[in-house]
């Protein structure tokens, strides 16, 4: 169950980044802030 | 900034090249993570099982990796990325005061912030008239 105010689950993901295929692990961006920012899909309108 | 999606690289490449580029001089400019089956969504409670989608789900993490704030929309209303900046930036501030520095409704960069103390107490009004203008 997701808190605001308590530690972000770990995850690691392929990923898509600038022409290039690679892999993001969100534990690699402790000493920065992050976002997050989930949506429906690619290709969709809003 | 990572996005992320149940759509795989491959989709995210294509949709980059065929039409974000065309909305963003040089293309997306942060990781677009592939989230298969939605398994990270579920983990932050944002993948909708009826859809097999995830929902609008913006979280803002702190460089401890803590969750500082989330915002979930449905799909049919898109985000503010000036109100997200706007969070950041105030979060920024209070980190950096060590927690002495608060930000008060509507505040925008550049504007007072507060420092909490007993003094302050039923005398924000003194330090903190937000002016809104309705549209």
């Amino acid at each position: 169950m997701i808190k605001a105010g308590k530690p972000a689950p770990d995850f690691a993901a392929p990923a898509y980044y600038q022409g290039r295929f690679t892999h993001v692990e969100l534990s690699r961006y402790r000493e920065q802030w992050v976002v997050l920012y989930f949506y429906g899909g690619d290709y969709t309108f809003v | 900034m990572l996005s992320l999606s149940v759509d795989s690289v491959y989709v995210h490449k294509v949709w980059n090249e065929s039409e974000l580029s065309k909305m963003v001089p040089g293309g997306v400019p942060f990781p677009m993570l592939s989230d298969p089956g939605g398994t990270i969504g579920r983990e932050y409670g944002v993948y909708n099982e009826d859809t097999a989608v995830d929902l609008r789900g913006t979280f803002i993490i702190d460089p401890d990796g803590v969750i500082q704030g989330y915002q979930v929309l449905t799909s049919v209303v898109g985000r503010s990325t000036d109100e997200i900046i706007r969070q950041i930036h105030a979060f920024q501030i209070v980190r950096e005061s060590k927690e002495k520095e608060f930000t008060p409704a509507d505040w925008k960069p550049g504007m007072t912030v507060l420092k909490p103390a007993v003094d302050l107490v039923g005398r924000v009004w003194e330090m903190w008239k937000p002016v809104r203008t309705r549209e």
